[in-house]
C-alpha cells in the first residue's frame, strides 16, 4: 500500500503534502506527528524518550526451534523420549500441565519457566510399558523358587537359621553406610539340639538375646568394620556358645538345692514325702537311700503328675488364684478326695 | 509475662530491708524488653508503584516450603541419620556460587541441586541472552569442572526462556 501511494504522488506532492505522506505509509511512526499538528498546545520536552521506546520491534529470534512437544506423534514410544531419570523438562512433556498456588480464581502456571515442577522428583522414565519391558529384560537373570518351599512351615524347617542384615541407599559420594556392617542372626531355640542341661547353660550363657515369648534366639554383632567380618562373628558365637554349653564343669556337680533357681520337683523333699506317703498307704514303709528315691518312678502313683506339675506351678510362678485352685484340686485328685462342689 | 515476673522480683529485691548492696546494681542492669518477633528473611517489600518482579520462588517466603513451594535441594543428608550434612551444604553452596558467576546474569530461577546416590543433577532456568555456541561452552565448562571438584558425575539440565519476565509470577 505504502508503496503504491508513494510511486503515485511523488510527482505531485513531494513538496507540499510530507506529512501525509508518511501518515500515510507507517500508521504507528505519525502517532506523535499527528499530535503536533492537531494541537497546537505545548510540546513536551520527552527526554526519557518513552514514545519512541514503545515504537522499538522485538526482534525475533530466529535460531530457537518450536517446542518438541507440539510436533511429537500420539503413537511414539514414551520411553525413546524419556529413558532415564531426568528434571522436567516442558519442551519434551506433550501434557497441559500446571503447578503452583495461585489466590482462587486464577490459573495456576503453566508449565513453561515453572521451576516448582523442575524441582519436584519425577517418574515419567517409569511408566508401566517402560517397567514391564525391563522386568522382561531381567527375567533371563532370574531362577525360579524352589517348588519345595511352598511355605512359611518348610522354608523354616529346611533354614532355620535366619540372617539380618541391611542395605543402605542414599545421595553421597560414597556407597559406604557404617549401618550395614550390622548383622543378625535369628534361630529357634527349639530348633537347637540342647539336651535339659545343655538348654539351661545355653540361656544363661546368651543371657537377654532369648526372647521367652517368640522363643527365638537373636545374636546381633556390630563390633567389626565389614559385613562379612560380621556375618563370620555371628555364626561363630552361635557355635561357640551352643559346644560349650554341652560341656559340664567341676564346680557344676557342686550345685545346692539353695543355687537352684527354680523349683525343681524331683530335687526336692516333697517328691520324697509323696514317695513316703505312697508306701505308707499301701502297707509297705521301709527306709530308701537316695539313690532308690531317686529311681523310683512316680508315673505309678495316680495323679502324681498332676500334683508333680502343681506343686511346680504354685513353687515357680507364686501364689495365685489359678495356681491355688490348680494345686486344691491335684491333692483331693490324689488323695481320693470328692471335688470342691463349684458353688463354693 | 516474664517480665513482669522479673520486674516483680526486682522490686521486691529493692524493697526488702536485709537486700545485700550489689542487688541494686544487679537490678538495674537487668533488661527486660520482650523480644520483636519480625520475621525479614525471604519476604520481598512492597514498592510504591507495585513494578518489582517477583518470581514464584520469591514470592513465597520461606514457611511456605513445602505447603506453597517445595525444596532448592534434595538430598538423603538432610533426612535423620542422614550422612555427609555438613559436607553436603557446603557443596551445595558452591555449585550455587559458582553457577551464578558463571551462568552470570543468565539465571531466572534459583538453582536446584538434586542427589541421587553419587550423581548430582543441577537445575536451573537460564536466559537466551548469549548465542548457543556459548551456551554449550559453559554447560559442559560447569560440568566438567563441578565433576573435578566435587569427584561426582554431575549433569545441568537448563531450561531456557526469552527473558526474566517469563519467569515472572506477579509485581509488588
Amino acid at each position: 500500500m505504502s508503496v503504491f501511494i508513494k510511486h503515485y504522488k511523488a510527482s505531485h506532492l513531494l513538496s507540499a503534502s510530507n506529512v501525509k505522506f508518511f501518515r500515510f505509509s507507517s500508521t504507528a511512526a505519525d502517532l506523535p506527528l499527528k499530535k503536533e499538528d492537531d494541537d497546537e498546545e505545548f510540546r513536551v520536552l520527552d527526554i526519557v524518550k518513552k514514545r519512541q521506546r514503545q515504537q522499538r520491534r522485538l526482534n525475533k529470534r530466529t535460531d530457537i526451534q518450536p517446542d518438541r512437544s507440539d510436533r511429537m506423534a500420539i503413537d511414539q514410544k514414551w520411553g525413546n523420549v524419556w529413558p532415564g531419570p531426568k528434571t522436567f523438562h516442558p519442551s519434551s512433556v506433550p501434557l497441559p500441565l500446571r503447578q503452583g498456588y495461585v489466590p482462587k480464581g486464577q490459573a495456576p502456571p503453566g508449565k513453561k519457566a515453572n521451576a516448582e515442577l523442575m524441582k519436584i522428583p519425577n517418574f515419567l522414565h517409569l511408566t508401566p510399558p517402560v517397567v514391564k519391558t525391563q522386568c522382561e529384560a531381567l527375567k533371563q537373570f532370574c531362577t525360579p523358587w524352589p517348588e519345595l518351599l511352598n511355605s512359611e512351615e518348610a522354608i523354616e524347617k529346611h533354614y532355620p537359621v535366619e540372617i539380618i542384615s541391611s542395605n543402605y541407599c542414599h545421595a553421597s559420594p560414597s556407597i559406604r553406610n557404617p549401618l550395614s556392617r550390622v548383622v543378625s542372626l535369628r534361630v529357634k531355640l527349639s530348633d537347637l539340639k540342647l539336651d535339659k542341661h545343655a538348654r539351661d547353660k545355653f540361656l544363661r550363657i546368651i543371657g537377654d538375646r532369648y526372647d521367652e515369648t517368640t522363643g527365638l534366639v537373636t545374636i546381633t554383632a556390630d563390633r567389626c568394620p565389614a559385613k562379612k567380618q560380621n556375618y563370620d562373628y555371628v555364626n561363630y558365637l552361635l557355635t561357640a556358645c551352643y559346644f560349650e554349653s554341652f560341656n559340664v564343669e567341676d564346680w557344676e556337680g557342686e550345685k545346692t538345692e539353695d543355687d537352684m533357681e527354680y523349683y525343681d520337683f524331683d530335687r526336692n523333699t516333697s517328691r520324697k514325702n509323696l514317695i513316703n506317703w505312697y508306701l505308707k498307704s499301701k502297707n509297705e514303709v521301709k527306709s530308701m537311700s537316695e539313690e532308690e528315691y531317686r529311681d523310683f518312678d512316680i508315673s505309678q502313683i495316680d495323679h502324681a503328675e498332676v500334683y508333680k506339675n502343681a506343686v511346680s506351678k504354685i513353687m515357680n510362678d507364686g501364689e495365685s488364684d489359678d495356681t491355688l485352685r490348680s494345686y486344691d484340686e491335684a491333692v483331693r485328685k490324689l488323695l481320693g478326695l470328692p471335688q470342691k462342689a463349684a458353688s463354693s | 509475662m516474664n517480665s513482669s515476673i522479673v520486674k516483680l522480683a526486682q522490686s521486691n529485691l529493692l524493697q526488702s530491708p536485709q537486700a545485700p548492696s550489689w542487688c541494686a546494681v544487679l537490678a538495674s542492669q537487668l533488661h527486660t524488653s520482650p523480644a520483636l518477633c519480625r520475621v525479614v528473611s525471604g519476604k520481598y517489600r512492597i514498592t510504591k508503584k507495585r513494578d518489582k518482579p517477583l518470581t514464584y520462588e520469591m514470592a513465597n517466603p520461606p514457611h511456605f516450603i513445602a505447603h506453597r513451594k517445595s525444596w532448592n535441594s534434595w538430598n538423603t543428608s538432610s533426612l535423620k541419620d542422614g550422612l555427609r550434612r555438613s559436607e553436603t551444604a557446603v557443596e551445595d553452596e558452591f555449585i550455587r556460587r559458582f553457577m551464578s558467576g558463571t551462568w552470570h546474569g543468565l539465571m531466572c530461577s534459583e538453582v536446584i541441586i538434586k542427589r541421587q546416590f553419587n550423581h548430582i543433577r543441577v537445575a536451573a532456568i537460564i536466559r537466551r541472552a548469549v548465542s548457543p555456541t556459548k551456551m554449550y561452552f559453559l554447560l559442559g565448562y560447569t560440568e566438567e569442572l563441578l565433576a573435578n571438584w566435587l569427584q561426582c558425575p554431575v549433569t545441568l539440565e537448563l531450561q531456557t526462556v526469552d527473558s526474566f519476565k517469563d519467569v515472572v509470577f506477579k509485581y509488588i
